[in-house]
């Protein structure tokens, strides 16, 4: 249960600085912070393709996208001038959003325990990532190899300008 | 993953993270790397696909498909021809450490695409080629290349999610993403996530009214680098998954047919649009980027019958869009370095100076618009027979008609840039050189090849579909 909660902790507090960050490059890499520490509850709430399809799809693919779009922009565009003091409402309200509708949703989430269900440990980190999803190893790395040459050719040249 | 054929993809990646190290102090180098690798896949493809053992042993040493194979050494094919292209021709101004790894990364990331057995596999790979041909298109100077490049990661964000909404319906109504178990519970929830993959792919793949951002795209990007994306990457991205999609639903049944239909819709439209667009471009490259969109709703339409004839079709019109449209890029920047412009209104008579480059855009501008017996001829056949027998004879009149629009545009183009009187101010115009005429040589040939031996070509995806 600890361990859960300090997961929230991190979870909340990066997202929370992904929105209020005044630099692009920060907010990306604060929401890949929030997106591993969810694929790492994921793992833990026993969902062990949910929490490898997390880390491969948040926490690789789109810091990457991000990472990406922010090298387009320019230097002097990139600090965010205007106050993001209002946008730390945010997560309240979206805790109030979650409140309401775990109330009104459970009905519907019950449901859906007929669907396909693993039981409590039969498989573990490792074993799903290297033995069923191998290949999105690989995928990872061409990601990541792609990035690097992507701020090689796109940050090189704007440096240069 | 098709793990015999892993190397493909594995290759080209380290030859990628190789390039940079190797080729720090002297750039040719990195050329070298990025050229030798696309020939040494190539040339095994090719020894795979010719050699007699394998095609008497009906290619069983290797669990692929016919489509597996086509699409590999079509994707080794257009690469190596572009990067020649792009070595020769000296017009590719950006770091030479980046470019060619960042070509050798989206040669990894299409095969790992052709390879991948799973939807999830396929969506991965499919991002990592996103990223790659969104530093390719940005990668030129000026503002162009910036516009497609953002106008191209916009799109990928809706369809990523239309993806991933599917895989997700996958997962929570069969609980596998694996290409064989879906082939064999055609299931309501599995066809409901096709569905939306099938909408994500087509926005990749820039079907109409999701195809805005090619144009821009092509046009803004250096013109090794058009070739390269109109030739194969946007195809693989896109359109390869449709294909792949729509041999999957063919096994659903009449519960299939709805999103089949759709599919084909926007095909058809597609191809109308993009012919009519075509025919009112001043500029070479734009003409040639929305010709790409049309010749895509050909392929779209083919798939969509979900019959053998119509996806046998669909694949060979894909390989075949690939290399004339590969040919007619590099003729365009052929054209580009020698004239210095690509505005049509600005050519005339330049056959005299370029008779090589005019010749090679004949063939292939031919094979475009289906003349026999070049190979584009026999792909449209196919569609368009896959179309009427169908029961779909008003798109098939349709396909057929486009495809005389789609002579008169490339007819009006040729005429506008080759023939008639030669400019005075394009008289010291000469023709590219050999290294440059040497891909659309190749392509030419291939093209030309493939239409004689064209029962050999449609024996061989038959026996392995």
């Amino acid at each position: 249960m600890t361990y859960n909660l300090f997961i929230y902790i991190i979870i909340a507090v990066a997202a929370v600085l992904a929105v209020t960050a005044g630099k692009m490059l920060t907010s990306a890499i604060m929401l890949a912070v929030a997106s591993i520490a969810l694929s790492l509850l994921l793992f833990n709430f026993n969902a062990p393709w949910a929490a490898v399809f997390e880390l491969s799809v948040c926490a690789g693919l789109i810091t990457v996208l991000f990472i990406s779009a922010v090298s387009l922009v320019k230097k002097e565009d990139e600090s965010l001038k205007e106050s993001r003091g209002k946008f730390l409402l945010l997560p309240f309200l979206a805790a109030a959003a979650f409140i309401v509708f775990s109330i009104t949703l459970t009905p519907w989430f019950e449901t859906l325990s007929g669907h396909v269900k693993y039981p409590a440990g039969e498989f573990k980190v490792g074993e799903i990532i290297w033995k069923h999803r191998a290949t999105d190893l690989l995928g990872q790395l061409t990601i990541l190899a792609a990035a690097v040459f992507v701020i090689k050719s796109v940050f090189a040249k704007r440096s240069e300008q | 993953m098709t793990t015999e054929l892993l190397s493909y993809s594995i290759i080209p990646l380290l030859s990628a993270l190789a390039i940079p190290f190797l080729g720090r102090t002297n750039r040719k180098i990195s050329e070298i790397i990025a050229n030798v690798t696309l020939l040494a896949g190539l040339a095994n493809l090719a020894y795979i696909i010719f050699h007699p053992m394998n095609r008497n042993s009906d290619y069983a040493v290797f669990s692929f498909d016919g489509l597996t194979i086509t699409m590999l050494f079509t994707i080794y094919m257009v690469a190596l021809c572009c990067v020649f292209f792009a070595s020769a021709s000296h017009m590719v101004k950006a770091e030479k450490n980046a470019f060619y790894p960042l070509i050798m990364i989206s040669v990894s990331a299409m095969s790992s695409m052709v390879l991948a057995r799973d939807y999830f596999t396929l969506y991965i790979f499919m991002e990592a080629l996103a990223v790659t041909s969104f530093s390719l298109i940005a990668g030129e100077e000026g503002k162009g290349g910036i516009e497609g490049a953002i106008k191209y990661i916009l799109l990928t964000f809706p369809a990523s999610a239309l993806i991933l909404i599917g895989i997700a319906i996958m997962l929570m109504s069969g609980g596998t993403i694996n290409f064989d178990m879906i082939n064999s519970s055609p299931s309501t929830g599995n066809l409901a996530a096709l569905a939306f993959i099938t909408l994500g792919f087509a926005i990749k793949a820039g079907l109409f009214p999701f195809h805005f951002w090619t144009p821009d795209a092509y046009q803004g990007a250096p013109s090794a680098v058009s070739a390269y994306l109109a030739g194969v990457v946007t195809k693989i991205s896109g359109i390869y998954a449709l294909v792949k999609i729509c041999m999957t639903i063919r096994l659903f049944g009449e519960p299939a047919k709805p999103v089949a239909f759709a599919l084909l819709l926007a095909g058809v439209l597609t191809l109308i649009f993009g012919a009519i667009a075509a025919l009112m471009q001043k500029d070479m490259k734009r003409m040639l980027a929305f010709s790409s969109i049309s010749q895509m709703g050909y392929i779209a339409a083919g798939a969509a019958t979900l019959t053998p004839v119509g996806i046998i079709g669909a694949i060979l019109h894909i390989f075949n869009h690939a290399t004339f449209k590969t040919s007619l890029f590099l003729n365009s920047a052929a054209i580009e370095k020698s004239a210095g412009t690509t505005d049509m209104r600005k050519m005339g008579g330049l056959e005299k100076n370029m008779p090589y480059t005019s010749w090679t855009s004949i063939i292939a501008l031919f094979s475009t618009a289906g003349v026999p017996p070049l190979s584009g001829f026999w792909s449209k056949l196919l569609i368009i027979v896959a179309l009427w027998v169908s029961g779909f004879k008003l798109a098939a009149v349709l396909a057929l008609v486009f495809s005389i629009l789609t002579l008169a545009y490339f007819m009006m183009m040729q005429k506008k840039v080759f023939f008639g009187k030669p400019r005075e101010e394009l008289k010291d115009v000469r023709e590219a050189s050999a290294y440059m005429l040497a891909p659309a040589f190749l392509m030419s040939l291939i093209i030309v090849l493939s239409g004689i031996f064209f029962p050999y070509v449609f024996e061989f995806l038959g026996k392995t579909l």
